[in-house]
């Protein structure tokens, strides 16, 4: 046990050496592009959110499929703001779209966005307060399970068809792009670029660590506690609703972040990265990494990235086939992902033990009937 | 009066589950409840516990109406419950099981900045102890054999220091040693709480009833007397042998 | 019938009254024509003769200039002669050429008709001098061509151009009833800027809508030259019950007019109200047949989900993609008729699709299920990713075999619809969708209460473990129901071939929908499946007439989720025990 806690450390160490120190110095040196760079700076975007995917469904149990939505709000609120920017820059009045849309004067849900802080606290609070009322009705009616995947599965249905259209004044099917400056910095400037990288990849730690104490704390066994057996934390006194609200608020709220850092380093962000699809690949990088564990995710989220980047550019016809391949390759046979399979490999032995320990905890969770006639 | 309930009625799908004219329980009284297969005893518990919402009728538990508040209220209150199949946490050790279920403030914050003290520690050292589950502390709760689930199941109850306990067959899947351990066990819990057991095995039911017996019988109440009067009433009798489950001829 | 008698003596006098504006307009063409010295040459001998001989023969000449101009300007020329001229007779002819549709076939001018449904790329032919006749092949029946048998007869835009003034009059010649119509409405719209010219094309009129926009148009040219009260009173009770799509517009125009009596202006505006109050309720029904015909594809599409669901707790993601290879049976069904079997009628191969949609998307589902959902058996989000990941794949070779968009024709018994008044027609396709769901339904409920695979599929459903106990095989019976479950898919596919494209995720627009009508209502019940399909599509349909479509499915949600604030276990939820695992 001791020896596995110690590799796992000095793997943690690798990584953040690795990107802290090893891939910017490359770009120094010249060897890695600012391209590349800033395309795992987008990676930990999706990381900080595979993150609270976890948290949600990974240690709660709660299948939600909106939460590419939580992403994209986070999104909006950064890209308002910077299109404001920009359009202040060029010495107009309203954005492009705007225009083109006989809108005669700024919108006013536009106006707050119109400073970097209100803008920043909001791309937190819009997702956590939408989360809120979701999760309030869902949660409160006891919806869960497979209903609680369908109903938000058609919630982020309806909402990005809301987004596609222009009356929303977000934009339509083109979403918002044309940025020019964070904070007078020139978006397209490598050195931005870099810096921004280090914000997402400083973000990502953050919110790793935040997870872990999570995840660690009392709160976090409840967390489970849920996942395994419902109605028992309910007759233990623990009000469920809240302790989901919680977590599903916390992992809107961490979607919110990483589309806030991911819309500045893209330069677009369109109603297309909140559809079903976008969803359900999130769950996927989470599944794919190792449900249950937060280095799962992170790993998950790069993994999928990185092979979606290698994919896309060697044959892009056969994406979607290795992608659909995948999903249902890790459900079938890597139930513990990416993780489960290098503990597979190199602790074979170990892991049975294990496995025979877990096997008879799902076999006892399978049949939790409280009475019988 | 630590319990009472009045006319207290559901129905399934058009088969009368409970129909209960008058049922009382006293502080620190034990109760065990027999019948046969369908009579409503475990209806009854899981209207006790909110698990289930009746068509009509009122309980009184400790002056408060309990019906039409949700399980957590009622356990907030004071009511817990053990049920039939043992219902812990399997993905958490046995541990953390303990500690979950201890009373204390359970909103989020306190969950979330639950600091664990030595004399935390000691008072689940000391139920597991009792409960004869010290040397499993750090296993997994799914990895415990049935009759272990059913003891940590009772100290999860137990542990939320509850005025009313619900205790819906503690005996199934134990061997006779344990069985009568967990009687022990019963017995010494109504020292201090309100305790209604439910059980099938007779030897148990002799073992702890030390006051009332409760039949019920197609959702009613057939009688109540001690363990003796019961065992020889003729209709108890009857309505045992009558559906082929003559438990209490080996009695 | 009475009304066109009427029209008909009228229409005598028409025809005088043109006779003598033609002899004006030879007139006026002698005098230009000396103007032309070009053509002066080739023609003096043949105008000697057209001036002696009545006006048809120059209208004749005229179109044979056009048809066969020895250059140009000849074409030119003559067509301006003839809208000058104006002869009934070559209105047909003008109409052709000012939409570009005139060709030649053995020497004669014919235009092409509008095609009917089923017939891809051959077209009725019309004769379109003198008059506009139809041509039938030797068996009498109507002759049909496809373009490339005809010789177009190109007229350029400037020449076309010169009959611009005529628009308004030439399309109530056109070859195309539709045209015809609306150049009739427009007329009657328009207040008889050309009444003779209707009543002239009217005559010939046979189309049934057209005739129907034509005698509208009719009465509204009376209307307006109506001059006494009781006159107009009668026009207006016959605009109100001829009903026709302008009646309230004519009607309400009327009564705006100056100089009309104020007691029939009065009563036009009351009938126009009557028959507006009377056009919305045939809206209605209509929504509600849309919506109707919406829920049926719903319950189609949900009654396999929600089966399969109930039996084997699985999310099927992949079930939209059977529904599109039943679509794309459909369309290979279309494909093996036309270029591999030869068989023209467009009906043969609809009638084959129907059971070999059911089959091959039934075959597809048992595959799906022996490989990949046998292991996934109640773990229902664990079911989702992978069948989402299967439906992924299935997309993407179905892209890559079909390309991104095809179409199967629409069969010709399902063509058109059923006019159940002049402002309802029910779509005889949707019907047939609404019937084919009623036959499933009825054929599903026999198959489950009835049968002995159904006793063991409901006991399968209820409880796995006793019913392997009892000695039924649950793998057959899954396999069995896996089958069903995406046949059914497979006919909905089909089904929507009738009122849709064919695209490879065409599966996708309906699997949220079809999840939303499973979880409505109540997981694994028929009833509620089909209450819920019904319902929301029906919703759904009057919402969209209120509000836009997206609108519309975003209020269906917040409904749905309001619903599930109250019934969270659907519209018929398990009682009891059962209910709790």
């Amino acid at each position: 046990m001791l020896k596995a806690k110690s590799s796992s450390k000095l793997a943690t160490l690798l990584f953040v050496l690795f990107f802290a120190v090893a891939l910017p110095a490359g770009h120094w040196l010249g060897i890695v592009s600012v391209n590349t760079i800033s395309l795992w700076g987008r990676y930990f975007c999706f990381a900080i959110a595979a993150l609270g995917i976890d948290l949600v469904w990974g240690y709660t149990g709660i299948m939600s499929m909106c939460q590419a939505f939580f992403f994209c709000l986070g999104g909006y609120c950064m890209g308002m703001h910077l299109l404001l920017k920009a359009t202040a820059l060029q010495g107009q009045e309203l954005p492009a779209f705007m225009v083109w849309n006989n809108i005669t004067e700024l919108p006013f849900f536009w106006q707050p966005f119109n400073g970097f802080v209100p803008a920043l606290l909001l791309s937190l609070l819009v997702p956590a307060v939408v989360a809120f009322v979701i999760g309030y009705f869902v949660f409160k009616s006891r919806i869960k399970g497979v209903y609680m995947a369908i109903i938000t599965q058609a919630l982020a249905l309806a909402m990005y068809l809301l987004f596609l259209r222009n009356e929303t004044k977000l934009g339509g099917t083109n979403g918002l792009t044309n940025f020019k400056t964070l904070l007078g910095l020139d978006l397209y400037a490598p050195g931005v670029k870099v810096g921004l990288y280090f914000v997402a990849f400083g973000m990502l730690c953050l919110a790793y660590v935040a997870c872990r104490k999570i995840v660690g704390s009392k709160f976090g066994k409840i967390l489970q506690a849920i996942r395994d057996s419902e109605p028992r934390v309910g007759y233990t006194a623990y009000r469920v609703l809240h302790y989901k609200l919680a977590v599903f608020v916390a992992a809107a709220v961490l979607a919110g972040v990483a589309g806030m850092l991911y819309v500045p380093q893209t330069g677009i962000i369109t109603p297309g990265r909140m559809d079903v699809k976008a969803s359900v690949e999130m769950l996927m990088w989470v599944a794919l990494g190792g449900r249950g564990r937060l280095k799962g995710a992170i790993i998950g989220a790069l993994l999928v990235n990185c092979l979606y980047s290698f994919c896309t550019s060697l044959f892009p016809e056969g994406w979607l086939f290795i992608l659909g391949l995948l999903y249902v390759l890790t459900v079938l046979y890597f139930d513990k992902g990416f993780l489960g399979l290098l503990e597979l490999l190199f602790k074979a032995k170990r892991l049975k033990i294990a496995e025979s320990i877990k096997q008879k905890a799902k076999s006892h969770q399978g049949g939790y009937k409280y009475s019988r006639q | 009066m630590l319990l009472e309930v009045n006319d207290l009625a559901v129905a399934f799908g058009g088969v009368q589950a409970l129909d209960l004219e008058y049922f009382s329980l006293e502080d620190k009284e034990l109760r065990v409840v027999i019948g046969p297969n369908g009579a409503g005893k475990s209806t009854f518990m899981d209207i006790l516990c909110g698990k289930t919402q009746p068509d009509r009728g009122t309980v009184r538990f400790r002056e408060h109406s309990i019906t039409g508040l949700t399980e957590v209220q009622i356990a907030e209150l004071g009511i817990g419950r053990k049920f039939q199949q043992p219902s812990v946490f399997p993905g958490l050790t046995v541990f953390d099981n303990m500690v979950l279920a201890a009373r204390m403030k359970k909103d989020v914050f306190s969950s979330l900045f639950f600091k664990m003290t030595g004399e935390f520690k000691d008072k689940v050292h000391a139920m597991a102890e009792r409960v004869g589950l010290e040397n499993v502390l750090q296993q997994p709760a799914g990895a415990l054999s049935h009759g272990q689930k059913q003891w940590l199941e009772i100290a999860i109850v137990v542990l939320q220091d509850p005025q009313l306990l619900l205790i819906d067959e503690p005996a199934a899947g134990m061997s006779d040693r344990e069985t009568e351990k967990t009687g022990e066990l019963l017995l010494g819990l109504a020292e201090q709480h309100g305790v209604i057991v439910i059980e099938h095995d007779m030897h148990f039911v002799k073992q702890i009833a030390n006051r009332l017996v409760s039949v019920l019988v197609n959702g009613k109440l057939l009688m109540e007397g001690s363990f003796e009067e019961v065992r020889n009433d003729q209709r108890v009798i009857d309505c045992y042998l009558g559906r082929a489950n003559a438990q209490l001829e080996k009695v | 019938m009475q009304k066109t008698e009427s029209v008909k003596p009228k229409a005598e006098s028409v025809k005088l009254k043109a006779e003598s504006v033609k002899q004006k307009a030879i007139r006026a063409d002698i005098n230009t024509r000396v103007n032309s010295f070009l053509l002066l040459a080739f023609s003096v001998t043949l105008l000697a003769f057209s001036v002696k001989t009545a006006a048809q023969d120059s209208t004749a000449l005229y179109i044979q200039q056009v048809l066969h101009p020895q250059e140009a300007e000849m074409r030119t020329q003559a067509l301006a002669r003839l809208a000058a001229l104006q002869p009934p007779a070559a209105f047909p002819f003008l109409a052709a050429v000012s939409s570009s549709s005139l060709y030649l076939l053995d020497g004669r001018a014919v235009t092409t008709g509008s095609r009917s449904a089923g017939q891809d790329d051959r077209f009725p032919i019309y004769e379109v001098y003198p008059g506009q006749r139809q041509l039938k092949d030797e068996k009498g029946r109507p002759l049909l061509l496809p373009l490339s048998a005809l010789q177009p007869v190109t007229a350029s835009r400037p020449q076309r151009l010169q009959l611009a003034p005529l628009a308004a009059v030439l399309d109530m010649f056109s070859a195309d009833a539709q045209k015809r119509a609306m150049a009739y409405s427009q007329q009657g719209a328009k207040g008889a800027a050309h009444a003779d010219a209707l009543r002239l094309a009217l005559q010939t009129e046979t189309d049934p809508l057209a005739l129907r926009a034509g005698r509208e148009a009719m009465y509204a040219v009376r209307l307006q030259r109506a001059t006494d009260a009781a006159a107009a009173r009668l026009l207006i009770d016959s605009l109100y019950q001829h009903n026709g799509d302008n009646a309230t517009g004519i009607l309400r125009n009327w009564a705006k007019k100056p100089g009309v009596p104020q007691e029939a202006a009065a009563y036009a505006l009351q009938q126009a109200q009557r028959l507006d109050s009377h056009y919305a309720w045939m809206q209605r029904i209509q929504n509600l047949f849309s919506g109707v015909s919406l829920g049926s594809i719903l319950i189609l599409v949900s009654l396999g989900l929600a089966i399969v669901y109930g039996l084997a707790g699985i999310i099927n993601m992949a079930h939209g993609e059977f529904l599109m290879i039943g679509a794309y049976t459909t369309y290979c069904m279309e494909l093996l008729f036309t270029n591999v079997l030869q068989v023209q009628d467009a009906n043969w191969f609809f009638i084959a699709a129907l059971p070999a949609s059911f089959v091959t998307a039934g075959l597809a589902g048992l595959l799906l299920e022996r490989l990949v959902i046998r292991h996934l058996y109640a773990r229902p989000l664990e079911s989702l990713l992978a069948t989402w990941g299967i439906s992924l794949i299935l997309i993407q070779a179905a892209r890559t075999l079909f390309g991104d968009l095809t179409a199967v024709k629409l069969p010709g018994m399902l063509a058109g619809g059923w006019q159940v008044t002049p402002h309802l027609v029910l779509p005889w396709n949707r019907l047939f969708i609404i019937l084919l769901t009623i036959v499933v339904v009825i054929a599903l409920y026999g198959l489950l209460f009835r049968s002995r695979l159904g006793m063991q599929i409901r006991a399968v459903t209820q409880n796995r473990n006793m019913a392997a106990c009892l000695g039924i095989n649950t793998k057959r019976v899954d396999a069995v129901t896996f089958f069903i479950g995406s046949g059914l898919a497979g006919l909905a596919g089909c089904a929507m071939t009738l009122i849709g494209n064919v695209v490879p995720d065409m599966g996708q627009t309906y699997i949220v929908d079809s999840f939303l009508v499973v979880v409505t209502g109540g997981v694994g019940k028929l009833m509620g499946t089909i209450a819920a399909g019904l319902g929301i599509g029906i919703f759904s349909k009057v919402l969209e007439a209120f509000f836009q479509a997206v609108y519309g499915k975003v209020l269906i949600l917040l409904g749905i989720m309001i619903f599930m604030q109250f019934r969270p276990r659907g519209l018929f939820p398990d009682k009891g025990r059962i209910a709790e695992n």
